[in-house]
């Protein structure tokens, strides 16, 4: 009858919002009674018609909190986040009505995700009999690869469409609050295919979301709803690469390269194209924290920055922060790229090859018993001899160089239950090169580590780590009369224990890191008794980098995040060694020499305590466009020392002691992400102000190899950058891609009041990758499902170099007369690269995937200056030249299979 | 500095390796200010007696082919020194000034200069100390076989190593640099210089200076092929005296000296071969006292000049001066320093060549066009 009612109301269509019952107040014989009985009751006593259906309004109730509350209001709160509302009619009227949308939506959505082949799964959490419309429940989760169980890093969760998105924390968790009753949760991740969950949630509860790599099954070209950025719910300063998309796009040589990746990011540059490492917002390239699998990696290139020493087939996640860098991160000034390997597959062995001119590689990973334990081993190597050796050159040597690279990885893992996982992981890279009459040149990085993640409850997880990881280079002189060796060391310790807990909507980091050091600087010695080289072998150095962290991610609301952390990193630097001691207010060169103090084995030489506290907080303005604000203070400890633009295997690290301070960074970032079109485009523009204390500059013409006294070479000063970067992202339909723009600057100042201790008479200079305007454009045109066209373009402003003016007479020998430290610019730097991707038919029944990926770097043969460096001229003063390294379009062709 | 060089040298013939393959070298030309633009400015002032000289020049273009440097005259140049005396320069070669004498440079006493261009602009030096120096003991030398590798086989490079001995001034931090300068006599043959015209046979063009002239008959009276050498004056360039300078300036510290004596440092190198020891090879050395300033400005060009160049050299900034513009912007270069000067020399004479070099070459031309930063003025200390 009363349904009746309702619907001869609705059609009329005469109804609005009332005064009188909805403003009849509650009273305590309301509360904690069926709703049905109390409504029929206050229809009584106000004299008026309440109309409803039962079923609707089953298990709710009026609280003792709304006493003297407006029935209105009392309504509203009790209906809040359910699909109930209510209209008033005339006067004395209400009528309880279920608003169709979010059961439409909700039904539509479902259907179209059958229609299009997804799989739904459906799951409930809790009885019928608990429904509570009003009441909150917590669903938490992992999402996990449905392969290898291995967490996927901030994989996005949205519900129902309208409210707005979460992230899953780097451990693939996930927490969301909801009120009782029916959803269906997104589960996205770059490269995957979309989960959709069918949700009935009348209590907590946790879900093991699983997700599968994707694959598309159908032979018509599809819009891609997978590559969404999510830009909305990303942490400010935060990007994800994609490894999947990374192999479609061009790279020189058919590589795919993930630092190459990085190189263009917004925000992101690089002195060149052989330039090891790349620079990010005004920071020099060793403050650029590579962890791969919590260690780190101090040198990741392979031929001079050619190519990253990881294979990117042996890597499941990589994230790459630059602003709002979390508490768990410490120790460089500028950025953390965490790279973590994948596991083996626990249900079948999966082999994958890839055949390039430069490199093959193999990779392999099943199962070793019954599910529990895995192995996944990747290996690379060159034969690039031929290339080089096949090239028709004057240049005599070429014929007889070698350039050799591998590297590998190796990863072992056990599941000893639900709660217990342990990976043991070796890695190992090596170069060599030799030319002809002269030297070989060998750097290597080697890492053991193991891994032990434990979940203690369901809220308390943990991981422990401990490891070893050694980088080393070596110049071998083969010389009869010369023949020598240097040498240089830097082997690192690390045990961390790494612990979250999840309460209500804060999730909890926190954890102790603990690294040890030891350094050997540089050791020069003979290779054979007719050598004549000297026998030189600089002290080792030793030193303790601890930190303690602790993080709070807090979801406050729908609207607003912040994730709050504290850092407190130690360093310790002791001996035993011998310190030089200078003469006060002088240049501090050997000349000033007054003295040495001697520590002892152990004794401390240096100890720093340190605060670095950090912010990341997202305001959501709506689902699609978030406000973010970043902060973060950063002490660093290692230096690399170099007197040379770009970074160069030979360079050196040296720890702080007694005269180089730490490096302190502090960031300030904002940012706005705007989506559009249910995500198909997107826009995320950032701002940074970073200011760095203690930079390391070297004095003009230092020479730090096998320096005894690098405090005579090298000065501290002060850094700034600023600048703002904004990406636009097209994420659907046949052509998806982005472009970004960034203008940034970066700025050094090295000033003392005392001669010979100040850069550029103490003024302000450009930093050597003070790059103001980048553009990077990236696309990928879907030919059919099989087929991409993918291209790249990049410019950049010509970095700033310092460079000869004019000559002059001095005893009549003429010398250049140099501009100041960084006066001027090389020219600017453009290259447009493209790719063809012909991939195998994607049906899951086909055992063996193929993949040719044609590429053309540098398209129109730009002859991008990599440096300049200067000769001789007539007059004998050193006039510039320029050094182009890739002055061609160089085409390429490589084949991945899978089976 | 030998080591660092030759890693860098792999590492460059790698970059070489893959620039012949797929890049390139070329020269990079940059938007600067021309040369000529810049003033430079050399000048010194002793504890020896004067007259001290100034020279004020442009700065030469990197492209030139001759170090010659544009003499910038009518400059107005006065000497201050810390007791509040002063003297005007006078220009007695283009862009040359010199004092007149009424100022003596003295140990523990400043001094500076202005400079006064035609259009007003002022420029001044700051005050530089004349600090005590040492003497220099002895010099010694020392015989060294050497090699450099030759296209088909490594060649002859045989050195006689220069050593010294003395002691520093008497104050606790002592500055100072050791100035080598060589000096060799050497034989041309300008009277036999020839003409060789394209159509025809050469013909005989004695160079004026060789006091030799062309006659049409020889001794015998027949006719000479191009004529007959006839001697009618002295040859003014036949012989001349050729300079060897330091390749970089030699910078000495405390560091070379115990109970402030510095023993059998190497101060330079003389190369053995049939010019340097045509005759006798005079060495002369100076020990010159030095300020901070201007021991961090000979440091810097110290280590330009022994710098390689390669592609990862470490970068070279200004070399900062002393003077600087009072009512100007403009860049102004150079250093004008004072020093008191030690000097001693000795001869190597060509016997203390332990074996017979091959006679000097008979080249055709005038000695000093002949030899590097010749002339034909005997040298003050050549007996």
């Amino acid at each position: 009858m009363k349904k009746i009612w309702f619907i001869l109301l609705i059609c009329t269509g005469q109804w609005a919002h009332a005064q009188d019952i909805i403003s009849f107040e509650l009273k305590s014989h309301h509360v904690n009674r069926p709703l049905t009985t109390v409504l029929d009751q206050i229809s009584q006593e106000s004299n008026g018609n309440i109309f409803f259906l039962n079923e609707w309004i089953t298990n709710l109730t009026f609280k003792n909190d709304q006493i003297g509350v407006s029935l209105g209001n009392a309504l509203d709160q009790l209906f809040e986040g359910t699909d109930l509302t209510f209209l008033n009619m005339y006067s004395n009227t209400l009528v309880i009505i279920k608003d169709p949308t979010q059961a439409l939506l909700r039904r539509s959505i479902l259907e179209q995700a059958k229609k299009d082949g997804q799989k739904i799964t459906a799951i409930k959490l809790g009885e019928e009999n608990q429904i509570n419309p009003a009441k909150k429940v917590t669903i938490t989760g992992q999402v996990v690869d449905w392969n290898t169980n291995e967490p996927l890093a901030f994989a996005t969760i949205q519900a129902n469409d309208t409210l707005a998105s979460i992230a899953a924390d780097q451990q693939g968790k996930f927490s969301i609050v909801l009120n009782q009753g029916l959803y269906f949760l997104r589960f996205n991740y770059l490269g995957y295919q979309e989960k959709v969950i069918d949700l009935e949630a009348t209590s907590d509860g946790m879900i093991k979301v699983a997700m599968e790599k994707q694959f598309t099954e159908l032979e018509e070209i599809v819009v891609e709803g997978t590559q969404r950025k999510d830009l909305a719910v990303a942490s400010i300063g935060k990007s994800v690469i994609n490894m999947r998309e990374l192999k479609r796009l061009p790279a020189f040589l058919g590589e795919a390269d993930m630092v190459k990746q990085i190189q263009v990011q917004a925000g992101v540059t690089t002195v060149g194209e052989a330039a090891t490492g790349f620079n990010v917002r005004g920071g020099s390239v060793d403050q650029n924290l590579i962890l791969l699998d919590g260690l780190p990696i101090f040198n990741s290139s392979h031929v001079f920055g050619f190519l990253t020493s990881i294979n990117p087939d042996a890597i499941s996640d990589v994230t790459f922060y630059k602003g709002g860098i979390s508490a768990q991160y410490g120790g460089r000034a500028s950025s953390v790229l965490d790279i973590k390997s994948k596991d083996g597959n626990y249900d079948k062995w999966k082999v994958k090859a890839g055949i390039g001119m430069v490199t093959s590689n193999i990779t392999a990973n099943g199962p070793l018993d019954d599910g529990k334990t895995s192995l996944a081993a990747s290996f690379r190597s060159t034969y690039s001899n031929w290339l080089v050796r096949s090239i028709r050159t004057n240049y005599a040597d070429l014929s007889n160089s070698s350039v050799f690279f591998y590297d590998g990885l190796v990863k072992l893992t056990h599941i000893y239950s639900d709660k217990t996982k342990l990976s043991i992981t070796g890695y190992s890279s090596q170069d060599s090169f030799s030319i002809s009459g002269d030297s070989t040149f060998q750097w290597s990085n080697f890492q053991a580590s193991a891994k032990l993640d434990h979940q203690f409850s369901a809220n308390l997880g943990s991981e422990f780590t401990l490891g070893q990881s050694i980088y080393q280079y070596k110049v071998l002189n083969e010389d009869v009369r010369t023949a020598s060796v240097l040498a240089f060391k830097v082997s690192t310790t690390t045990a961390n224990a790494d612990f979250h807990y999840e309460q209500d909507d804060h999730k909890l980091n926190f954890g102790i890191q603990l690294s040890y050091y030891q350094f050997e600087p540089g050791k020069f010695k003979p290779l054979s008794e007719a050598s004549n080289a000297a026998s030189i072998a600089l002290d080792q150095q030793y030193s303790i980098e601890n930190a303690l962290y602790f993080t709070d991610e807090w979801t406050i609301n729908d609207k607003f995040f912040v994730e709050t952390g504290i850092r407190i990193p130690t360093f310790i630097s002791f001996g035993s060694a011998s310190v030089n001691i200078y003469a006060e207010n002088s240049p501090r060169q050997i000349t000033d020499k007054t003295g040495v103090i001697d520590f002892n084995k152990g004794e401390i030489i240096k100890s720093y305590i340190n605060l670095e506290p950090r912010l990341s907080a997202r305001w959501m303005l709506n689902s699609s466009s978030s406000f973010k604000i970043g902060y973060n203070r950063i002490f660093q400890y290692l230096h690399l020392v170099t007197n040379t633009a770009a970074a160069t295997p030979q360079d050196i690290w040296q720890p702080s002691g007694y005269y180089f301070k730490p490096q302190r960074s502090d960031q300030i970032s904002i940012g706005y992400s705007k989506e559009f079109q249910q995500q198909k485009y997107g826009i995320t523009t950032e701002a940074f102000y970073k200011t760095i204390k203690n930079t390391l500059d070297f004095k003009d013409g230092a020479e730090l190899i096998l320096n005894d006294h690098l405090e005579t070479e090298l000065l501290q000063g002060k850094g700034l950058s600023y600048g703002f970067e904004t990406s636009v992202f097209k994420n659907e339909g046949r052509l998806t891609g982005n472009v970004n723009y960034t203008y940034s600057r970066a700025f050094r100042r090295v000033d003392s009041p005392i001669l010979g201790r100040s850069i550029n008479s103490g003024n302000r200079f450009s930093a050597n990758f003070d790059q103001p305007h980048i553009v990077n454009l990236s696309w990928k045109y879907n030919l059919s499902t099989r087929h991409f066209f993918t291209g790249t373009f990049t410019y950049h402003t010509g970095r700033p170099v310092t460079i000869p003016l004019s000559a002059y007479n001095v005893e009549a020998q003429p010398v250049a007369y140099f501009s100041g430290r960084n006066g001027y610019r090389i020219p600017d730097y453009h290259r447009m690269d493209l790719a063809l991707v012909i991939e195998c038919n994607h049906k899951k029944t086909n055992k063996i995937k193929g993949t040719w990926v044609i590429s053309v770097y540098n398209v129109y043969g730009r002859k991008n200056p990599y440096s300049i460096f200067f000769q001789n001229s007539g007059l004998g003063v050193p006039i510039p030249y320029q050094l182009s390294i890739i002055g061609t379009a160089f085409p390429s062709i490589s084949y991945n299979i899978e089976f | 500095m030998k080591r660092q060089r030759t890693i860098k040298k792999t590492f460059i013939s790698w970059l070489a390796v893959l620039t012949l393959s797929f890049g390139c070298v070329e020269r990079i030309e940059f938007d600067i200010p021309p040369a000529r633009l810049q003033i430079v400015v050399e000048g010194t002032i002793t504890s020896d007696p004067g007259p001290y000289t100034v020279k004020v020049s442009e700065g030469i273009s990197l492209d030139a082919n001759s170090p010659e440097s544009t003499p910038i005259e009518g400059l107005s140049i006065d000497l201050f020194d810390s007791e509040g005396a002063f003297e005007a320069f006078t220009e007695t070669a283009p862009g040359t000034y010199q004092t007149g004498g009424f100022i003596q440079g003295e140990v523990g006493h400043s001094y500076y200069i202005r400079i006064e261009t035609a259009d007003g602009k002022i420029y001044e030096s700051e005050p530089d100390t004349i600090e005590p120096v040492g003497e220099i003991v002895g010099i010694g030398y020392e015989y060294e076989a050497r090699t450099v590798e030759g296209s088909l086989e490594d060649l002859p490079a045989d050195v006689f190593n220069i050593y010294a001995d003395g002691n520093a001034g008497p104050k606790d931090q002592n500055l100072f640099r050791l100035r080598f300068t060589g000096t060799y006599e050497v034989l041309t043959y300008p009277e036999l210089n020839l003409t060789t015209p394209r159509t025809y046979l050469p013909y005989k063009t004695p160079f004026p200076c060789s006091g030799s002239v062309v006659v049409g008959y020889n001794e015998d009276g027949s006719i000479a092929a191009g004529g007959r050498l006839l001697q009618v004056d002295e040859c003014t360039c036949c012989t001349c005296w050729a300079k060897q300078y330091e390749p970089a300036p030699q910078l000495a510290d405390n560091q070379l000296l115990l109970d402030n004596e510095y023993r059998n440092i190497k101060v330079g190198e003389v190369p053995i071969n049939n010019a340097t020891f045509y005759n006798k090879y005079l060495v002369e050395l100076e020990q010159m006292s030095m300020t901070r300033t201007s021991f961090e400005y000979f440091r810097l060009i110290k280590l330009q000049k022994e710098n390689a160049s390669s592609l990862f050299q470490s970068t070279f900034g200004e070399i900062i001066g002393n003077i600087k513009g009072v009512n100007t912007e403009e860049t102004i270069i150079g250093l004008f320093w004072a020093t008191s000067i030690a000097k001693k020399h000795i001869f190597i004479d060509k016997t203390e060549v332990p074996y017979t070099l091959t006679p000097i070459e008979i080249k055709p031309f005038r000695c000093y066009d002949s030899y590097p930063n010749a002339s034909n003025i005997k040298p003050e200390a050549w007996q």
